[in-house]
């Protein structure tokens, strides 16, 4: 059982958590550890996979927003709890950008538009996502614009929101 | 001076040392697949066995997509040959991935494969004009991940099933007949417990006649390396499937399961020698490491974790290792490593149980990428390694080979 989540878990109500530990342990244990403690991609956004959101990112003519996780990454939960979950940054990434994640451990296939079959994680490997998370803001064909490393606040995110929209429409001028 | 900058000083003029004192004298490398190739080749099996060497013959599998379609090849060559012969394409009319090849008697070998979501398998015969046996599907439910070991012409494939929710370690005997066909033995899960979590990429080596398998698992929730070794004379019957990637102090932290292992090898080495290496996040500052445990035959268990890459690599992120092992007790490792700021292949070595200093692979190293090794020791203790070259990241590859041959000082 992993204690890290279950002080997460029971760190809400001291009082509370001590007296209900013993049921609550058992009950956690069997049916909430596993999809509260395996991050993944943040609920409620589109996230796909990087070629099919390099598609997706084309064909809309919008930048690509790649998360780079882990299974079991304890930073990338955490940035979904705190960050990710503000209904602004949202709404902001789901209308700016494609969405991209990438299992950093994964033998996930992806074509790339060079034509290369490469796996979710050797795509960590080329762009540099040696610790997870990584955020990549990419051009439609995959050049890096920017990154963020490791966990993220909302203003983080939409801050970097901002400063590439303004930087997008300083181009468009 | 303070005594950390005399130390930071004298680690920086003990580090050319460290990377250039050479206990192996290399070849010049050659392609194995024609030298301007505009495709991309794939060496990303499990368990990284794509190289084998039986009577002198030198084969080597891999994928790529000449055609728009991943493929598998095999090339070969004899030891004194300069060159290796025109590829010959091993696998079907669909998208095959991931081969894993093993050397038996008599310059034969075996190949196993991913094509169209189904674990397949065939013999080569090469001594002489090349011979393909029939090609059979190793498992009929949906599978990947395939890893073959062998012990004299005895030859086990385990793979990842995906029967279910979540893939499931399975393991069963090839037996190759005289006309090169294989014969395929009763399939088995690993582990007995049903999985809850996914179970991939296993590799597996024969030792002491017993067949012992390690994979990533996930049950814990973020991965873990497990493994489990059959019971003699009965090979669907499995120990209890147990954990050796190392669980790290707790750091207190309230997110997240714990930290991340990938792509185990297996190598066996000696009578009854065996040792597992896995990239492994620990230190989750500076990407992966090399990480490997040696198996206690007597205990019937791997014992503690140790790193097997050394201090000068800490700052660097390491991928892809492979293990080869020799009768004599010898045990090499390769890995990718960019500790010199581009991706060179790195070798380290057992002397005595004691992994050696790292040491760049010169013929696979410096300007452009190298990266994803392949090893084997022959017989006679030469090591054969390939690797795949590209001179930028994204770029079209090369697959390269190239001998060495270790210098004992006496």
């Amino acid at each position: 059982m992993n204690t890290t989540c279950l002080q997460y878990l029971a760190s809400w109500h001291q009082p509370l958590a001590r007296a209900i530990r013993p049921v609550f342990l058992s009950v956690a244990a069997v049916l909430l550890l596993p999809p509260i403690c395996s991050a993944d991609a943040p609920d409620g956004y589109p996230f796909q996979p990087f070629d099919q959101a390099m598609a997706q990112a084309k064909s809309d003519a919008k930048p690509l927003f790649v998360y780079f996780g882990r299974y079991g990454c304890g930073y990338c939960e955490k940035t979904n709890k705190e960050a990710f979950i503000d209904p602004t940054v949202k709404a902001r990434y789901i209308a700016n950008y494609a969405l991209a994640y990438v299992d950093a451990e994964s033998g996930r296939r992806l074509r790339l538009h060079s034509g290369e079959r490469i796996t979710e994680r050797e795509l960590g490997t080329r762009y540099n996502a040696l610790v997870t998370p990584v955020f990549s803001f990419l051009t439609p064909d995959g050049k890096p614009i920017y990154r963020m490393i490791g966990v993220q606040r909302i203003e983080d995110l939409i801050e970097a929101d901002r400063r590439i929209q303004a930087a997008l429409a300083k181009e468009a001028q | 001076m303070k005594i950390a900058d005399f130390v930071v000083l004298t680690l920086c003029f003990m580090l050319p040392t460290a990377l250039t004192a050479s206990s192996w004298k290399f070849e010049r490398a050659i392609d194995v697949s024609g030298p301007n190739t505009g495709y991309f080749h794939h060496i990303d099996s499990s368990g990284r066995r794509n190289i084998a060497v039986s009577e002198q013959i030198i084969a080597i599998a891999w994928e790529d997509d000449r055609d728009g379609v991943p493929r598998i090849y095999l090339a070969y060559k004899g030891a004194t040959d300069n060159n290796f012969n025109h590829d010959i394409r091993l696998s079907g009319g669909g998208e095959a991935y991931e081969p894993s090849l093993v050397a038996l008697s008599g310059g034969r070998f075996v190949i196993a494969w991913e094509e169209d979501g189904y674990i397949h398998a065939r013999m080569a015969s090469l001594d002489g004009t090349p011979v393909l046996g029939p090609i059979v599907k190793v498992d009929s439910n949906p599978s990947s991940q395939v890893n073959l070991t062998t012990h004299g012409d005895r030859v086990y494939a385990v793979w990842s099933q995906r029967r279910g929710r979540f893939g499931r370690i399975h393991a069963t005997d090839l037996r190759p007949n005289e006309k090169g066909v294989l014969k395929l033995g009763m399939a088995c899960p690993v582990d007995a417990i049903p999985p809850t979590d996914e179970q991939l990429y296993p590799a597996a080596v024969i030792s002491d006649g017993r067949l012992l398998v390690a994979w990533e698992d996930r049950r814990p929730k973020h991965t873990i390396i497990m493994a489990a070794v059959d019971h003699p004379g009965n090979p669907c019957r499995f120990s209890a499937a147990y954990r050796i990637s190392e669980k790290p102090e707790i750091r207190g932290l309230p997110y997240g399961s714990g930290h991340g292992v990938s792509r185990v090898a297996l190598g066996h080495y000696g009578h009854r020698g065996v040792f597992a290496a896995w990239e492994d996040k620990r230190d989750f500052r500076d990407g992966y490491d090399i990480w490997g445990a040696p198996f206690l035959s007597a205990e019937s268990r791997f014992g503690s974790n140790v790193k097997l890459q050394d201090d000068f690599g800490g700052l660097a992120k390491q991928r892809h290792a492979a293990l080869s092992g020799h009768r004599d007790g010898s045990l090499v490792a390769a890995w990718d490593d960019e500790r010199e700021g581009n991706t060179d292949v790195v070798l380290s070595w057992q002397d005595d149980g004691v992994w050696s200093d790292d040491w760049l692979l010169p013929v696979a190293s410096g300007e452009g990428h190298q990266s994803n090794p392949s090893i084997v020791l022959d017989t006679r203790g030469d090591l054969h390694v390939i690797w795949i070259e590209r001179q930028d990241i994204g770029a079209t590859t090369r697959l390269k080979y190239a001998r060495g041959r270790r210098h004992i000082d006496k």
